[in-house]
Formats: C-alpha cells, sequence, structure tokens
C-alpha cells in the first residue's frame, strides 16, 4: 500500500511541471496537483487501477484541468500578471530569449486538446500509445493533434517556409 | 522504409516513439534527404525549446501542501472519524479518565491543527525511523542534555518517558521545525530488541486548545494524539493496536505527571 503511495509521491514533481506548463500559473497548477492527489489517495483502496501509476495519475490530473476550463469558461477567471513570472529568467544559451517567449506563447494559445498532446509526448516523455490512453483518444488522433500543434509552433515562429528554428547564439 | 517517408514516421523518430530497426531506417533515410533532416532538428528542436521553458519545474522541491503521505494522513483521519471516536473513548477509558472529560475535549477540539500535527507526526515519523545512523541529533547517553535542551527550545518542560516496561529502549531525540500554528516540535525515539521503532512527537501547546484526545491510522502507521493546556504530544508507530495503546498510556501518564510536578501554581485548579 505504501508502495503505491510512494509511486504517486514520484510522480509529483512531474505532475506539476505538466500541470505549471498547462495553467502558466503556479498556484493553479498546485491547485490541480493538490486535488489530483487528493483523488488518487482516496482512490486508493478500491478503485487503484491495475497499471502503472503514472499514467492514471495524469488522466485525474487532466480531468480536473478540463474541468476547471469549463469553470472558467462559465464564472470568467482572473488571469494575474503573474503567468509572465513562469517563464525562464535564463533561457539555454542555444535559444534566443525573444524565440523561446514567441514559443511560449505559441504553446499556449493552442487549442487545449493540442496542447495536452503536445506537452504529455514532448515534455513527459510519454509514449503515444501511453498518451493516447491518458487523453482517450486513438492513437491516429493524438498524432493528428501532435501533427498540427507542431505546424502551428513553426508557423507562429515566422519561419513557416523553411523549416528551421532560427538559432542566437 | 525505402516508401517516401511520411511525417508522422518522421515525427515519430524525432520523439523517439520507433522502434530501433525503424529508427535505424529513418536514419540511413535522412542522409539522403536534407528536408527530411531539416524537418527532424526542428521537431527536435521544439522539444528542446518546451523542455528549457518548462522542465525546470519538476526540480523545485515540493511544496507542504503536495506531499502524498502528509495528504495520505489528513484523509485517512477524516474518513476514520466514527472508528477514531470509538477508539479513543476506549483509550480514554483505559487511562482512567471521565466521559466528561471525553465530551469537553470533543467540544474544544480544533481540528485543523490537530490534522497537521499529527499528520506531521507520522510524516516525521516515517522519515527518522528509516535512518540508521542519523535517526537521532542527541543519543540517549546524553539523556539530561536532551531533556534540557529540548525543554529549552519548546519553552515548556518536558521529558523522555522511560518505556523500558514495554520492552523499548530510548535511542535518543532531535529538534524539528514543527509546523507555524504550533512552533519547533521534539521528536523522541525508541526502540526495541526486535529494531522496531516508536517515536513521540512534542509541541508546546496550541494556545487556545483544550484537552483533545484522537487518534489515525496511516496505513501502518498508528497516530496516537492528545493535547492538554502544556503540550500536545503524538505518539507514532507501526506496533499492533494493543501495543501501541499500551505505549500511548505509558507515555500519557508519564507526560502528565511531568506536568503536574511542573504546574505553576497560578494554573492550578
Amino acid at each position: 500500500m505504501s508502495d503505491f503511495l510512494d509511486q504517486i509521491e514520484q510522480a509529483v514533481p512531474a505532475l506539476r511541471r505538466y500541470a505549471r506548463a498547462l495553467t502558466r500559473n503556479l498556484d493553479l497548477a498546485d491547485d490541480l496537483v493538490q486535488d489530483c492527489l487528493e483523488r488518487a489517495i482516496s482512490r486508493r483502496s478500491l478503485f487503484r487501477p491495475r497499471g502503472p501509476v503514472r499514467p492514471w495519475l495524469f488522466t485525474i490530473l487532466l480531468n480536473l484541468f478540463r474541468n476547471s476550463l469549463r469553470s472558467e469558461r462559465r464564472h470568467g477567471t482572473a488571469v494575474g500578471l503573474d503567468d509572465l513570472a513562469t517563464e525562464p529568467a535564463t533561457p539555454a544559451p542555444q535559444h534566443g530569449h525573444m524565440e523561446l517567449a514567441e514559443l511560449a506563447r505559441a504553446i499556449q494559445s493552442l487549442p487545449p486538446e493540442q496542447k495536452e498532446a503536445l506537452l504529455l509526448i514532448a515534455l513527459e516523455g510519454f509514449s503515444y500509445n501511453e498518451a493516447a490512453k491518458i487523453l482517450g483518444i486513438p492513437q491516429g488522433t493524438l498524432m493528428s493533434r501532435l501533427g498540427r500543434a507542431r505546424t502551428t509552433l513553426r508557423a507562429s515562429n515566422g519561419n513557416s517556409s523553411e523549416p528551421r528554428l532560427r538559432t542566437v547564439k | 522504409m525505402s516508401a517516401p517517408m511520411t511525417r508522422e514516421m518522421l515525427m515519430a523518430f524525432a520523439d523517439g516513439q520507433l522502434s530501433p530497426a525503424d529508427s535505424a531506417a529513418v536514419r540511413i533515410y535522412l542522409e539522403t534527404h536534407a528536408d527530411a533532416a531539416a524537418e527532424v532538428a526542428l521537431l527536435q528542436r521544439q522539444r528542446d525549446a518546451i523542455a528549457t521553458l518548462y522542465a525546470p519545474a519538476a526540480a523545485e522541491p515540493v511544496p507542504a501542501r503536495l506531499r502524498v503521505q502528509r495528504l495520505a494522513a489528513e484523509q485517512s483521519r477524516h474518513h476514520n472519524v466514527r472508528v477514531r471516536w470509538a477508539a479513543a473513548a476506549i483509550i480514554l477509558v483505559g487511562l482512567g479518565l471521565g466521559a466528561g472529560w471525553f465530551g469537553r475535549a470533543y467540544l474544544d477540539r480544533s481540528p485543523s491543527a490537530n490534522d497537521q500535527l499529527m499528520a506531521s507526526a507520522v510524516y516525521a515519523h516515517n522519515i527518522f525511523v528509516a535512518e540508521k545512523r542519523h535517526a537521532v541529533e542527541v543519543v540517549a547517553a546524553e539523556q539530561d542534555h536532551l531533556v534540557s535542551w529540548l525543554s529549552n527550545r519548546l519553552a515548556t518542560p518536558i521529558g523522555t518517558p522511560d518505556l523500558t516496561g514495554e520492552g523499548f529502549f530510548l535511542v535518543g531525540g532531535r529538534l524539528l521545525p514543527g509546523d507555524p500554528k504550533t512552533g519547533r516540535a521534539a521528536q523522541i525515539m525508541y526502540e526495541n530488541a526486535a529494531a522496531e521503532r516508536v517515536t513521540v512527537y512534542i509541541t508546546a501547546a496550541v494556545r487556545g486548545q483544550g484537552d483533545v484526545y484522537e487518534n489515525a491510522r496511516f496505513d501502518q502507521t498508528e497516530a496516537l494524539f492528545w493535547t492538554n493546556p502544556f503540550i500536545t504530544c503524538t505518539v507514532v508507530g507501526t506496533l499492533p493496536d494493543a501495543q501501541m495503546k499500551t505505549i500511548g498510556r505509558a507515555v500519557y501518564q508519564q507526560l502528565t505527571a511531568l506536568e503536574e510536578a511542573n504546574k505553576p501554581p497560578e494554573r492550578q485548579g
């Protein structure tokens, strides 16, 4: 049983990372993760998954995220200026700051279903099969979402004709 | 793999989703197809950029409210309210305390602070009983120093109950930061011949709180908790129920006797 809790514990940093990338808001992200953990813990005796714990946690987190988007649409949510505070202060040297900021904006303006899919693959390193299960969609749908997301990102970089991120050194 | 490479295939390659054989085939293809190679490089750079933007969040220290052990301890408390009160009643009878005291305890309890204390005690227990060389800060050989040091730091006289009657010997103790509400905590650790350990987690009393007695079980770990006007105390261990209760009773009686002896005159009555 506590082995199960250990597995949940090990997933917490990744859940925070994913939630932060989805919401762009530290407090909102940690609220989602807390809700997710509470649900997972409360289900551990009756509803624990037969398979690995990590994808199951991401499924719970995504459901909560979608619910929060729905209630946001209903009630409206003030978006704080702090959103920008989650930008990394010092981006890695191989990327120009402008490019990163632009990419961040492009990711945030992706339709939610594309953003969810892209981040599961590119940030969390799930396999296509796992990600498709987490999202509850066929693998082909997942891949087309990924493809569309990446085309959008490329276009937003002003480089749609030339498929290359400029590297500013 | 001699057919023209689909965009999906290139994307799967960039995402590291292909089998070793398929990956090798794509790599060979890329050597002679500059467009495809540029596409793959772009996809990989997008991945790198996403990691640069968002990966650092996972390296941050996890805040207390997201600690799984703590959440589980709190939840198990809430799920076990009825069981808990039944068990508390049994222990109170064992302690030779009357129902009036019990009723007062019920009315005066302040759940949030107590939840937090029990969760912290269980959390601290799980961390330090696993330690071999660094289980305690001050070892049992320096018991007098341990008692005066912890009493000073908690600004309330505490003791190290003698549990040799229960087969447990003092390992030592340590000072812990505790919670903002309750301040510093002392953790005292005991061990028996079978190397089973119990800890006693003591803080100064929570202001404005009367006597409370509660217990909670979290997985294998049981926490027996009480407060009085001087201290809060949580006895934590993974021993069978009956043994936990015996130890809890011994700790309670000795610490209560100590407080009676140290009771300042104005608090009498």
